[in-house]
């Protein structure tokens, strides 16, 4: 059995998928499984390639993908229908929030939700003296919080620790990036009746906009020569860090938790990923087989405690929000949890926004970048869009 | 991880050819990690023009990765002075510790231009701020390994573009056949874009035909990125510049900057024969994002003529073969296409044992109303009698113009009652016409048909005794008054009672 894995910044899932994988081997012995950690980029293009050519480029048994890919590859026949080979599935054992956007069509689904993780803001209250005197309040706001980085940006740079730390940065502005804040300000990249993209409208863009802001002024570093030369900051040398998993250490390092700021009334973006089998799979049952084990509440707490994250089952999610040290700011958090739509276009509409980010990263990097640049991309970027909806 | 055993020359131990550039990346990441127990080992790409370097994939705790990480060399740093020098540089950083070991090397674009083809790069080595430093002698040491290793990547590498190069060669030759071959086969269409799906592999494949009496773009076919194709023939678009994209692109008015924006992966192929455009072809990965390889790109380009010329010729082929096979007049197809569908019919009723029903049709007096009225309005007759009987026709039916006035209709799994009905349909709605006759006292003509009908197996178990049956019902009913219908084997118990000596009946039921 051949797995392919999504990779992520932090090896910690790796390793825990790899001792995973090692529990599996030593409860059924005579099954060999083989696991790959392909790059976001890489599973998708691999994924087109076997598309193209199926016999030069076979498909593994299992695939990790990000929820809101299950409708695009289950409509070019890569996915296997679940519902009844996955009890968690067939028994529909997963928050209602999850379930909404797990598959268009009702009673069917083609891949089973594994994990999921929300951005969140992590500050350390010590670096805050002065310049931050009610946290919960002051950061509750997107317009609060810069405030607060600037405050903190100055005192900052005479103490040496940076203001903003984001661990999950691929080095550019990426799409996981300004997510968090364009839903923040009620945007998305489609109308909600998914008639037309909206990359241009206010909120949108203003979402986007407001992260950007962060790259101009230097309060995120882009394509980072220090990670580079010294790799991942340590959490203790950051005043505020962004990031979507429980960080490693963080009650060591006297790290608080707040909801991502700009969503007042509570709620948040959640990120789900899901396993799915594929359509080609020489060993259909035993693939199936395989996901019903992972979603074991033994072996989905195990893996997710592992780095930080959520589990997608509906007891052991809860039981992880009882047991969570930081459970008030989750608690706000899961209020009223907003997934991204799955749906055939969204994967493809993200590459658009992610080849305009791109563009105007490396503007910004290189000192050149105007307003006008982003507002030149996403009109760009939502004409693909529209036109991608009118052809699927 | 697979491998065959195939050696390489080298020194390097476990020097094998590995199936693919990844996997090789991971055998080389994860050898020179244990070899000199590294906590992580990371190769990265480098981008000239952006100054980038591109993680592509990581090894560390015993596990490959692929990352996605983006990150620029400090000017002065110790990456960027291996990058420059092209020699192995060690740092030690709060980080840890580190050794870069560059790379790089060109090879030619097997794809037959004369660019070069570079790779830069380097890999990072790396212990934890507390294992001990690299030596020189170590650093050296690993650089050399690491430089044997990637001397294998660089056949790797060659390998693949060499894999591309003959796979083309392949496309080139196959594609040729499947163009040239179009025209032998149904569905030529589908097989010229089947053919370019085959080889290309795009998201999707769309041709568009223009329609120059309606001065129209039509659509034609779609191939998605599985092979399946559909009909397009609901997207019509005005042939006028300014109405839409396709039509300025056939038109050869398209704006630039549009083209330039969807340049990598979409290609707008207009199809002309001898300077003359016919259709537009459109091939695209909008849907992956992926662009379309240069090369793949000018290889579709030089097939062009050809697909255009498979295109044209198709259609015209159709255009033929509806003439040769169609009567214009009333649009029936005609003896000789009707020969051929009935013998198949016929086979078909006989292995899987179903009823097979043959109507025979004759417009009465036909003769008359060509003498009285002239041609034309027989042939208004005759085009009349067509559209009737094309618009109450199952699908499966097969009407034929037999020869003069006379009409034969092929009902496979009908039963003689069911053809009765549509023979009474037929002629009721024949007989409600009116042909305008502006020279005559009635000012219109009305017309009647009789019509016979023979049934398998019950009246016949042959094609040529089915057909005979049928003509004798029709003989029947045009010796008996006409404007009738008869079955078979109503005529033969009528004939059969006519011998024993009763009075024949006037019509039949």
């Amino acid at each position: 059995m051949i797995i392919w894995l999504l990779s992520d910044y932090d090896h910690r899932k790796h390793l825990a998928f790899k001792t995973l994988l090692a529990r599996f081997s030593a409860a059924y012995p005579d099954t060999a499984v083989e696991f790959s950690v392909k790059s976001r980029a890489s599973l998708w293009e691999s994924l087109f390639t076997h598309l193209r050519d199926p016999k030069r480029n076979p498909m593994p048994d299992i695939i990790e993908i990000p929820q809101n890919w299950t409708d695009l590859f289950s409509r070019l026949g890569l996915l296997a229908e679940l519902s009844s080979k996955v009890e968690p599935l067939a028994q529909r054992r997963y928050p209602e929030f999850i379930l909404k956007e797990l598959c268009r069509n009702e009673g069917s689904a083609f891949s089973a939700p594994w994990w999921l993780e929300s951005p969140a803001l992590f500050y350390r209250p010590q670096a805050l003296k002065g310049a931050v005197s009610d946290p919960e309040k002051e950061l509750a706001s997107w317009e609060g919080f810069r405030a607060a980085l600037d405050s903190v940006g100055k005192s900052s740079r005479r103490s040496g620790p940076r203001a903003l730390s984001v661990p999950g940065s691929s080095g550019s502005v990426s799409v996981a990036d300004v997510l968090p804040r364009v839903w923040g300000r009620r945007g998305g990249l489609f109308s909600e009746d998914f008639n037309r993209a909206t990359f241009t409208h206010e909120e949108t863009a203003g979402g986007i906009e407001d992260w950007l802001e962060l790259a101009v002024s230097g309060k995120v570093e882009l394509f980072s020569a220090d990670r580079f030369e010294n790799g991942p900051r340590p959490a203790e040398e950051s005043a505020f860090i962004i990031s979507s998993r429980k960080l490693a250490g963080s009650g060591r390092s006297g790290l608080r938790m707040l909801p991502y700021p700009g969503y007042p009334s509570g709620g948040g973006l959640m990120l789900v990923y899901n396993l799915a089998v594929s359509a080609s799979s020489q060993d259909p049952s035993g693939s199936a087989a395989f996901v019903s084990w992972a979603m074991e509440p033994r072996n989905l707490s195990f893996f997710t405690e592992s780095f930080g994250v959520f589990p997608c089952l509906r007891s052991v999610f809860e039981e992880r929000l009882r047991d969570e040290r930081e459970s008030d700011a989750y608690r706000h958090i899961f209020a009223a949890p907003e997934l991204k739509p799955n749906m055939m276009v969204y994967p493809t509409a993200e590459l658009l926004l992610e080849r305009a980010l791109w563009n105007l990263s490396l503007k910004i990097a290189r000192g050149d970048y105007d307003r006008e640049d982003l507002t030149r991309e996403l009109i760009m970027a939502q004409g693909e869009a529209d036109y991608l909806l009118s052809l699927y | 991880m697979k491998k065959n055993e195939k050696i390489f020359y080298g020194e390097a131990p476990g020097r094998v050819f590995y199936e693919g550039r990844d996997a090789f990346l991971r055998a080389a990441l994860e050898s020179v990690e244990e070899r000199f127990a590294l906590a992580c080992a990371s190769f990265y790409e480098y981008e000239e023009g952006t100054g980038l370097l591109r993680l592509r994939q990581c090894h560390a705790s015993g596990v490959s990765f692929e990352g996605e990480e983006n990150l620029k060399p400090q000017p002065g740093s110790a990456a960027a002075r291996a990058l420059e020098t092209m020699q192995p540089v060690r740092s030690r950083t709060s980080g840890g510790n580190f050794l870069y070991s560059p790379f790089r090397f060109d090879y030619s674009d097997p794809a037959g231009g004369s660019s070069v083809v570079p790779c830069l790069g380097l890999v990072r080595m790396e212990r934890s701020p507390r294992a001990r430093r690299f030596l020189p002698s170590e650093a050296a040491g690993a650089d050399a390994y690491l430089r044997s290793f990637l001397r294998d990547y660089y056949k790797a590498e060659f390998f693949s573009l060499h894999r591309k190069y003959d796979k083309n060669v392949a496309a080139i030759t196959e594609l040729t056949e499947v163009f040239a071959t179009a025209l032998r086969v149904r569905d030529s269409f589908r097989h010229i874009l089947s053919g370019i799906q085959t080889y290309f592999g795009f998201d999707r494949v769309r041709l568009y035909l223009i329609d120059e009496k309606n001065r129209k773009l039509k659509g034609e076919l779609s191939a998605d990125i599985r092979g399946k194709i559909k009909s397009i023939a609901y997207e019509e678009i005005p042939l006028e510049p300014g109405a839409h994209r396709f039509a300025d692109i056939v038109l050869g008015r398209s704006s630039g900057a549009f083209m330039e924006r969807y340049k990598d992966c979409v290609l707008y192929m207009p199809l002309a024969v001898q300077g003359v455009t016919i259709g537009l072809l459109i091939v695209d990965n909008l849907l992956s994002q992926q662009r379309i390889e240069p090369q793949e790109l000018a290889m579709l380009r030089s097939f062009g003529g050809q697909i255009a010329l498979a295109v044209d010729n198709s259609r015209l082929f159709d255009k033929v073969e509806e003439l040769s096979l169609y009567d214009e007049l009333t649009k029936l197809p005609l003896r000789r296409y009707f020969n051929q569908r009935f013998q198949e019919e016929f086979y078909r009723a006989e292995r899987f044992k179903q009823p097979l029903a043959l109507i025979w049709a004759d417009i009465d007096h036909f003769k008359e109303v060509n003498d009285t009225y002239g041609h034309q309005i027989g042939d208004k007759v005759l085009k009349e009698a067509g559209r009737v009987i094309l618009s109450n026709l199952r699908k499966i039916d097969f009407p034929c113009r037999y020869g003069g006035d006379e009409i034969v209709i092929l009902l496979p799994q009908a039963t003689g009652a069911e053809a009765r009905r549509l023979a009474q349909r037929l002629s009721q709605e024949l007989a409600e016409v009116r042909i305008a006759v502006p020279f005559s006292k009635t000012r219109e003509l009305r017309v009647t048909m009789s019509i016979g009908v023979s049934t398998f197996p019950q009246d016949a178990s042959s094609m040529d005794a089915l057909l005979e049956k049928a003509d004798d019902a029709l003989y029947w009913v045009k010796s008996h008054g006409r404007g009738q219908i008869a079955v078979y084997s109503e005529v033969a118990a009528a004939k059969e009672k006519e011998k024993a000596g009763s009075p024949p009946p006037a019509s039949l039921p």
